[in-house]
């Protein structure tokens, strides 16, 4: 399995990898990253990840337009959003454009492994 | 619903034991900066229906602990940019939580950050709403709400 950390945010994004690194349920991936939603778009064309775990706000372009970006391109990986902002309207927002979860910031190993259980 | 300093102290704390493994105590006795401590300031802008900035301001020497934290290095392998990044990401989680309690159409800006000995954080047009000192190992870490008065 590969998934595609991006965030804009170095720390965020060994966070991330560290928590991943630590549940069964992704044992053995190979885990990339992307600094924002240009490079991760890229990343998924060049790269090909079964899973994309994306913040949402970040410079060049932000994690919702990155996965609109990638569904007007006809590719659609696993899709989740790891991100501090948690409202209503962005869960509706992601749901519609079919990211399968959103995990707020913080979180803990547990709380992602919960989200990616219903993913992957 | 307008976050309030207890709804502060609650995200502070949350996101330093998740992020960090670092507990986050209130003060309630006023506690600042020493005038001699070079500070650490990140901050995030609202914008949209609700008006304003949140901040997390914290010594040098605890932001550079956080980033050691977050990174998994040794306090004296954290680079100047890793400092940043932390800190950075620090105010981008407390003003994206704070935001999910606000109603409306709101944006979160990205992150800025700043350092430097006795400053005034200030936003032009902006009041004070909320803020609380938090404590950990002899440390304090400022966390503010400020609103534009015109929205």
């Amino acid at each position: 399995m590969k998934i595609l950390v991006v965030d804009d945010s170095k720390a965020m994004r060994a966070i991330v990898k560290r928590a991943l690194s630590s549940l069964d349920r992704v044992a053995g991936a190979t885990i990339i990253e992307a600094a924002d939603g240009k490079e991760g778009f890229d990343q998924v064309k060049a790269e090909s990840p079964d899973l994309v775990l994306s913040d949402w706000n970040m410079p060049e372009m932000t994690g919702i337009e990155m996965l609109q970006a990638l569904n007007e391109a006809g590719i659609t990986p696993t899709f989740g959003f790891v991100t501090s902002e948690s409202t209503p309207e962005m869960h509706e927002l992601a749901k519609a454009h079919g990211a399968r979860f959103l995990v707020s910031k913080p979180f803990t190993p547990d709380s992602l492994d919960q989200a990616l259980s219903g993913a992957i | 619903m307008e976050p309030t300093a207890l709804d502060l102290e609650r995200i502070g704390a949350d996101i330093w034991a998740a992020m960090l493994g670092i507990e986050l105590v209130a003060k309630h006795d006023g506690a600042s900066h020493d005038p001699d401590d070079r500070v650490v300031t990140g901050l995030v802008q609202i914008t949209g229906a609700w008006e304003g900035a949140v901040s997390v301001q914290l010594t040098e020497r605890l932001a550079i602990t956080a980033a050691a934290s977050m990174f998994a290095l040794e306090p004296d392998e954290v680079t100047e940019e890793e400092v940043t990044d932390t800190v950075g990401e620090l105010a981008n989680m407390t003003g994206g939580n704070v935001k999910s309690m606000l109603e409306g159409e709101l944006q979160l800006s990205l992150p800025s950050v700043t350092s430097g000995r006795q400053y005034t954080l200030s936003l032009p047009g902006a009041h004070q709403t909320a803020r609380v000192a938090m404590e950990t190992d002899g440390e304090v870490v400022l966390l503010t709400i400020l609103k534009r008065d015109t929205v």
